[in-house]
């Protein structure tokens, strides 16, 4: 088994103005896909991320504020989940609950380092 | 872990937390108030994704109030007013006012601020789904069948008439109140109304209309000072039509006519609960539409089966609705009652003084009670005829299938 994130980009909810009725209702699918991992025992974290955006960058380390960054391109939030191979995440990711709203799943195999 | 939220937790929360804020911070910073609110839910949806807070409704509590301070803090006009917010006296004031009781009260005052006479009853209307209810104005669009930036407009024009006005957060004086009430009740019965007879493509907008309205109508009925005949009235009509909201549309979202619909699905709990509702009326001496349409819908849950309806029982009571209301729209229910006793002389008579542009919206039922009763008539032609009329004047997609499935049923015969 290999560890690989689920990096979840875009489908920003503060940006589409969802209404709390929808976003309960979001919330209660994110709920059903962490339950639905955590009983097959491949979810091993993750996180969700504040829409706050700093880069640094450059030589000269030049500060912008990251909101040039458009909510499509913004990532939401992580997940690292276990698993056989790349597949078999693309099947797992399947119940992401953001398609609808724009949302996109990418899915990086953690590298692992030889000792 | 358990991972189940309340059914509509957010949005009913939506509405208590912005009238609890404004109680506190005053109608002239709602809109500070309504993006905390909204951020809170937002920041609830990625924060409890790995856990659920033990008091789902405290947190949303907490992290509400703490966001709208930290935001009119940033508004530097209000700093010297807020800056202390957190702590001393007026951090006991504003934890006061989210005492149950406190809540409930923030609730219904805002229920009659939206129902202010100085507010357009369109703008009464979306304000309080807004406001009360925590709908997105794409939701409200929805359920109005209106366009968005009409809702936009009229939220906007709400707020700014309650702020220039300078309308207390409050109830109205003891002499107004009855007028009030009565105000209340009819955005009530409308919000109601949207939802009921609405052939809203989304089953969801449909229900969540009238259980807004029902859960209102509750809150109101807790308040001694609210009660009288006429609210248990609406009350009990609103539980009498909710009892049957699931059997009007089939799962192919097709309309079933109550002729056709499946009575062993009604709902009897709601009935019971109306029926209650009904009895309490009789301690006060007031009458009112709402006991008449009651009364009405009581009849139709009585019959077993459509055939066993007690036509001349609905008849009395339009004639006495009528009476007391003479709205173009029952003169025509008595038309169509009049039908169902093939009283076809008395029907034809009745349709032809109406004058069509009067029922506005709903001219297709004219046109749809012209049709039966040329059916009845068996001048099937003529039937037909008057069904294309009435495909042409509902903008409604799901009448406008239901007639033209009546229409093709006549066009075999």
């Amino acid at each position: 088994m290999k560890d690989f994130m689920m990096i979840f980009i875009g489908a920003d909810y503060q940006e589409l103005g969802l209404s709390p009725e929808q976003l309960q209702e979001r919330m209660g699918k994110w709920f059903a896909w962490n339950d639905k991992m955590e009983g097959q025992g491949i979810l091993k974290g993750g996180n969700a991320l504040v829409p706050v955006v700093k880069h640094v960058s450059g030589p000269n380390r030049t500060i912008t504020d990251g909101s040039l960054v458009e909510g499509k391109e913004l990532v939401g939030g992580y997940y690292i989940v276990s698993a056989e191979n790349a597949d078999a995440v693309v099947e797992i990711a399947q119940d992401y609950p953001d398609y609808d709203l724009g949302g996109t799943v990418e899915i990086r195999e953690v590298m692992v380092f030889d000792k | 872990m358990e991972n189940k939220i309340v059914d509509h937790l957010f949005r009913h929360q939506y509405g208590k937390m912005v009238a609890i804020l404004v109680r506190f911070f005053g109608f002239s910073n709602i809109e500070t108030i309504e993006d905390a609110v909204q951020d809170t839910f937002v920041k609830a949806t990625l924060q409890w994704r790995n856990e659920i807070p033990k008091n789902p409704e405290a947190w949303l509590v907490k992290v509400a109030k703490n966001r709208t301070i930290d935001l009119l803090r940033s508004i530097k006009a209000e700093k010297n007013r807020f800056n202390k917010i957190s702590s001393g006296a007026s951090a006991i004031v504003i934890n006061e006012l989210f005492l149950d009781h406190e809540i409930e009260d923030s609730q219904l005052r805002m229920i009659f601020v939206a129902c202010h006479p100085s507010l357009k009853p369109k703008e009464q209307i979306a304000f309080a789904l807004k406001t009360i209810s925590g709908f997105s104005l794409k939701e409200i669009s929805a359920a109005l069948l209106t366009k968005e930036e009409t809702i936009q407009k009229r939220l906007s024009r709400a707020k700014k008439t309650i702020i220039k006005k300078d309308i207390q957060f409050d109830y109205p004086p003891a002499v107004d109140i009855e007028k009030r009430l009565d105000r209340v009740m009819e955005v009530l019965y409308l919000t109601f109304n949207e939802g009921f007879h609405s052939t809203n493509k989304t089953k969801l907008i449909r229900e969540d209309l009238c259980g807004e309205a029902i859960r209102l109508v509750k809150l109101l009925l807790k308040k001694e000072k609210f009660r009288n005949g006429k609210l248990y009235a609406l009350f009990a009509l609103m539980c009498f039509h909710s009892s049957r909201l699931s059997s009007k549309i089939n799962n192919k979202n097709e309309i079933v006519t109550i002729n056709e619909q499946d009575r062993s699905k009604w709902y009897f709990p709601l009935i019971k609960i109306g029926n209650d509702a009904m009895n309490k009326t009789m301690e006060y001496d007031d009458i009112s539409c709402y006991h008449y349409e009651a009364a009405i819908a009581v009849e139709h849950l009585k019959a077993k089966t459509f055939e066993k309806t007690n036509w001349n029982k609905i008849l009395r009571w339009y004639n006495k609705l009528y009476e007391l209301q003479p709205a173009v729209f029952t003169y025509l229910n008595i038309a169509i009652v009049n039908l169902q006793l093939n009283k076809l002389e008395v029907v034809k008579e009745m349709l032809d003084t109406i004058v069509v542009s009067d029922l506005e919206q709903r001219a297709y039922l004219y046109y749809g009670c012209y049709a039966d009763y040329f059916f009845k008539r068996k001048e099937i032609k003529k039937a037909i005829s008057y069904l294309d009329k009435a495909i042409q004047n509902t903008s409604n997609n799901l009448e406008k299938e239901y007639l033209k499935k009546r229409k093709l049923q006549l066009e075999i015969i």
